[in-house]
């Protein structure tokens, strides 16, 4: 297949998941604004309201946390399930298997970008700047763009070859929420536990960075990040070679595991 | 027949058998194609006809490049494509029936414009009318299976794989579809036809290969091959009701 038919596929049926998903919901699209806000509020209402003893910044601190998270999340465990839940398609004819992970985190792209206009909106009427060190925004999501295919593709791959990674992986991003610092600060850990944690944990590092950036306009340390996105960027293309070379494989797999 | 064409498509020997999640037969392992040996020649409808569940399809997959063999070989002559027409490629049922043709189109190669192209084709030969722009999850299983007959119709390759399509919709637009299929069969197109009803076979098939078990029984002239088959299906029938 050629690649910018490749390309417009994906987008094509990025754009039709999006529209399919409109028509089920009586609001539609609105859901694109409104379920990242009902995030926000909820935060607001158990922090703010109940708990009462902390500020607007550390509501602005989860919104940012979860935002983020919830776009990797949710892009790869959809991504995960997405080959088996096209057998119908794979059954009939032989298109990339990378296809389907790939509409599916494009999908998340298109979800994203209206998130991440929403939040900056939230910030700035919060009374945070936004600085030139937002640029630094610009490398961190294509690292972090990177990082959720890699993982959309190995989890797409692990799904056709058992169903029961599915459930692992969905319990493996219950693990990695609570170890990325999404309702904590990292860096409010002991100095070496704060290393350890954004050295291991990559979701961690990318989650302080956009904080780092947006809330404190502060770089994020680029040489990490740099590391971060060269690691996935291999890995992303290991699993392209895999996927094309083990294509009927993977088909085979979907269609009768 | 044949001698004198060229060969379009050779299996040697192919084999197929996978391992299923629940150990049931042979330690989980499904032996769906043994040793099978074909030859497709340019520009024949080939048939292929067999009961449920005797490796058609998968025969079929292998042969569009769906499904590598365990063994043996599969070997397409170079440069030449072949694509399944089956019915419903995987419709997303919240999706029109515009949105879904246009994606399968797509799927299949056409370029966005080219896809476009066929839209109103497919909505005046599908008979679908205002229905077409709807979501496919009010369509009846007749509209279904009208959109899907009438997607697949519009792909353009050298070998033509159809899998069961021809029981589609009411009688009306089975007439109409029967019509288009052969209009298309008659041509150059080269054709594998698979079915499990033997007259459909025998009236559209240039030569037919019968199946069963994951091998071939018979192979040849469609009348002989199509009557042994019927004879067979027809004492298995006769064995149950004696049971």
């Amino acid at each position: 297949m050629p690649l910018l038919h490749y390309l417009r596929l994906i987008d094509i049926m990025a754009r039709m998941g999006l529209r399919a998903d409109a028509t089920r919901f009586f609001l539609g699209y609105i859901w694109w604004i409104l379920e990242p806000l009902l995030w926000v509020g909820i935060f607001y209402f158990v922090f703010v309201t109940i708990m009462g003893t902390r500020g607007p910044d550390f509501l602005m601190f989860l919104a940012t946390g979860k935002l983020v998270f919830v776009w990797f999340s949710k892009s790869v465990t959809q991504a995960s399930n997405s080959i088996i839940g096209a057998k119908g398609l794979v059954g009939k004819i032989n298109v990339p298997k990378t296809l389907f992970p790939m509409a599916v985190v494009q999908e998340g792209v298109y979800r994203q970008a209206a998130v991440f206009v929403m939040l900056g909106i939230i910030l700035i009427i919060n009374g945070y700047t936004a600085t030139a060190t937002w640029w630094y925004l610009v490398p961190l999501m294509i690292v972090n763009y990177v990082v959720i295919v890699a993982c959309a593709f190995v989890g797409a791959c692990l799904v056709c070859l058992a169903r029961d990674f599915a459930q692992i992986i969905s319990l493996g991003m219950i693990f990695l929420m609570f170890t990325s610092g999404v309702f904590f600060d990292v860096r409010a850990l002991d100095p070496e536990k704060t290393k350890l944690v954004l050295d291991l944990n990559p979701i961690a590092f990318l989650l302080d960075a956009y904080r780092q950036i947006m809330m404190y306009s502060t770089a994020p340390d680029m040489l990490h990040l740099f590391t971060i996105g060269v690691g996935f960027g291999v890995l992303l293309c290991v699993m392209v070679l895999f996927m094309r070379r083990r294509s009927q494989y993977l088909a085979l797999r979907a269609l009768t595991a | 027949m044949s001698e004198n064409k060229h060969i379009v498509l050779e299996l040697t020997e192919v084999s197929l058998s996978y391992h299923s999640a629940r150990k049931t037969f042979d330690r989980g392992r499904h032996h769906v194609l043994k040793d099978v040996s074909m030859q497709l020649y340019d520009g024949e409808t080939l048939g292929i006809i067999g009961r449920n569940g005797v490796g058609k399809t998968t025969l079929l997959q292998l042969i569009a490049g769906i499904l590598a063999p365990t063994r043996g070989q599969v070997k397409m002559h170079s440069g030449k494509c072949a694509s399944l027409l089956t019915l419903g490629l995987g419709f997303k049922p919240d999706l029109s029936g515009r949105d879904n043709a246009l994606l399968s189109a797509m799927l299949q190669g056409s370029s966005r414009q080219q896809a476009t192209s066929f839209l109103n084709d497919i909505k005046e030969f599908s008979e679908l009318g205002d229905s077409f722009t709807e979501p496919v999850k009010n369509y009846s299983a007749g509209m279904r299976s009208r959109l899907a007959f009438t997607t697949a119709l519009m792909t353009h390759v050298d070998v033509l794989l159809i899998d069961e399509i021809l029981s589609v919709g009411d009688a009306h637009f089975r007439g109409k579809a029967l019509t288009a299929m052969q209009s298309r069969i008659t041509g150059e197109q080269t054709v594998v036809f698979v079915s499990h009803m033997a007259d459909q076979v025998e009236k559209m098939c240039d030569r037919v290969i019968w199946l069963e078990d994951g091998h071939i029984v018979a192979e040849g002239d469609p009348g002989e091959v199509t009557s042994a088959y019927a004879e067979s299906v027809a004492r298995a029938h006769n064995d149950n009701m004696a049971k």
